[in-house]
């Protein structure tokens, strides 16, 4: 204690030497954009996780001509079946036709279906009785008519012979088995089933991008980071050109020295990175907030999720932030004052160190 | 105890020539100095302005290295590639009085003073009691919480030579350390650098004051454009 004291008496007065206030502004101004910029990545990971997530488990499957009975009740003749997979531009359908006696030996989930039932009816009960379904949804007409009205209008979709849509929410990482399909093949010959595989690929190929993008900005802040800090550091040289020469002529080794100006530039750092990281937290609630809807809740679902800000929903958010947001998040938030510091320590040990090599 | 051999010193580029000048090359601060001085020996470093009194006590401080020759300093050779920390350590043991004082403008006396100390991260309360001595010692004990701004020339000038004696070093050099300073101070001064010498410490005084050289007689260094002229070592 009375060391560090003593320390502080050695004629550096660093606290005038260094440019304390813009120091700590620009290190808070750094430490601001790097805790957005980070937030910014955590969260484009979370949602396209979560989309990408989505996207897997969804399968649809239209089957035309849904108000006939089962093909293999009318015709007992051979099934085809369509499969297709979505490729953001359109589905490609890869038909493959089975012989009758195959598909039967193939069919497992059949039995489901009544001999009464039409098409869809039929095919919406093989896959409820399938074991890799979690959900299974008929759209009804007006939910085609929503689906189609960017196209057909409000009113042009009931005059078209239409498939019925099907939408089946499989279980994580779960696949509609070949059994399952040759019975749909076999109720409804043409089916077309459509899974979003394509789609998750190619969102997870964005998060990708974007956190490489997120990590070459954060590189750049914490460069620029260190240029200021070094920039600042050599001001204080300079301004305590003589007394460093006078502490040098008494025998200070270069790391006294050195250690001098990285612990006051570490402390301005550290103290610059906690503004900048706190004056990132209302920002990042408001975002938080905006985000509620697309999230589809859980983690970052703060406030009502309608747009507009209010002080009171921001600070309800700010207040649920710690306890609600991914540890990710809290993680490196915490980690952007202390990594602030130590870039500040580094950089002004090697300033002061290299500045130093001019006296012998 | 300090032993040079065949030294030479030049500032910048040591191929730096000058086309038709003198003999001696302008850049050429010492050339070919040898002599040495026992541990307790006190000389006087004499010789008019350029000469090369302030280059030699730099290099002797260790705030230069010679570029060829030999130099050692305490039993310790200091060449060029001797390692920074040992030079830093070496130069804990060489008390350096300069004509401008170098005390730091911020820092009271006693803290002035303290600094050889602290830098050696002695106890703050052995750190005390010593400035506490030396401060008595050379006369500053009612002056110790003044900033350097507030004392004369001889007084700091004095609180000089208790920086540069307090952690009782193997050398003291002093450069020029009365220039400017009334006679009586002048004597005071240096009657201090003699007990410091008399207490075991090799002093060497660059001075061109020379009744105060006749009022102190010892032996004299005596430089002329970088190269020793005459070295009275042999004088009791």
């Amino acid at each position: 204690m009375s060391e560090a004291r003593g320390r502080r008496r050695d004629g550096l007065a660093l606290s005038r030497a260094l440019p304390d206030r813009s120091l700590l502004a620009m290190v808070a101004a750094m430490s601001l954009l790097a805790s957005l910029t980070y937030a910014g990545a955590v969260g484009a990971r979370a949602l396209s996780s979560r989309w990408a997530a989505g996207a897997a488990n969804l399968v649809t499957v239209q089957v035309p001509d849904p108000e006939k009975l089962p093909a293999d009740t009318v015709s007992g003749s051979a099934a085809s079946v369509s499969k297709a997979t979505a490729h953001g531009d359109g589905a490609s359908s890869a038909s493959s036709a089975l012989p009758a006696s195959q598909v039967e030996k193939q069919s497992g989930g059949q039995n489901a279906a009544k001999p009464d039932m039409t098409r869809a009816a039929a095919i919406e009960a093989v896959l409820q009785a399938s074991p890799d379904t979690q959900l299974v949804h008929r759209l009804n007409a007006s939910e085609i008519d929503k689906l189609l009205a960017p196209w057909l209008g409000a009113a042009g979709a009931s005059a078209l012979p239409l498939p019925a849509v099907i939408e089946v929410h499989l279980f994580h990482s779960a696949k509609l088995s070949a059994d399952t399909i040759a019975s749909i093949a076999k109720i409804a010959p043409g089916s077309l089933i459509e899974r979003n595989d394509a789609w998750r690929v190619r969102l997870l190929d964005i998060a990708r991008s974007l956190l490489a993008c997120a990590a070459l900005a954060i590189l750049l802040v914490g460069a620029i980071g260190a240029a200021v800090i070094a920039m600042a550091t050599r001001l204080g040289l300079g301004a305590r050109r003589e007394s460093i020469e006078i502490l040098h002529g008494l025998g200070a080794v270069d790391g006294y020295v050195a250690s001098r100006f990285a612990r006051r530039v570490a402390g301005l750092s550290l103290a610059g990175g906690m503004a900048g990281t706190l004056l990132a937290l209302p920002p990042l609630a408001g975002i938080a907030r905006l985000m509620a809807p697309l999230s589809g809740g859980g983690a970052l679902n703060f406030g009502s999720g309608e747009t507009g800000f209010s002080i009171a929903e921001t600070m309800t958010a700010l207040t649920t932030l710690w306890g609600e947001t991914p540890p990710a998040l809290l993680w490196g938030l915490g980690v952007v004052p202390f990594a602030a510091a130590f870039i500040g320590w580094i950089t002004a040990q090697v300033m002061v160190r290299v500045w130093l090599r001019r006296l012998p | 105890m300090i032993r040079l051999s065949n030294v030479t010193w030049r500032y910048g580029s040591p191929t730096r020539r000058v086309a038709g000048g003198r003999s001696a090359d302008p850049a050429t601060a010492l050339s070919g100095v040898t002599f040495s001085v026992p541990q307790g020996g006190f000389r006087w470093l004499l010789g008019p302005s350029g000469a090369g009194k302030s280059s030699l006590l730099r290099l002797l401080h260790l705030e230069a290295l010679p570029q060829s020759g030999e130099l050692e300093i305490l039993g310790t050779h200091v060449g060029v590639d001797v390692k920074r920390a040992t030079l830093a350590r070496l130069r804990q043991r060489v008390g350096m009085v300069h004509q401008d004082f170098r005390l730091m403008p911020t820092l009271s006396i006693s803290d002035n003073v303290a600094l050889p100390l602290r830098l050696e991260r002695r106890d703050e309360a052995a750190v005390a009691d010593e400035v506490a001595a030396i401060l008595r010692w050379v006369g500053l004990s009612e002056r110790s919480g003044a900033l350097p701004a507030e004392l004369s020339g001889g007084e700091q000038q004095r609180a000089a030579i208790a920086r540069a004696v307090i952690a009782r070093p193997g050398v003291v050099l002093a450069d020029e350390p009365t220039n400017a300073l009334e006679e009586s101070q002048s004597s005071r001064i240096v009657g201090m650098l003699r007990e410091v010498s008399a207490l075991g410490a090799t002093v060497i005084v660059a001075t061109h004051n020379d009744a105060l050289v006749r009022r102190f007689p010892a032996p004299a260094l005596r430089l002329e454009r970088g190269r020793l002229t005459t070295d009275e070592s042999s004088t009791p």
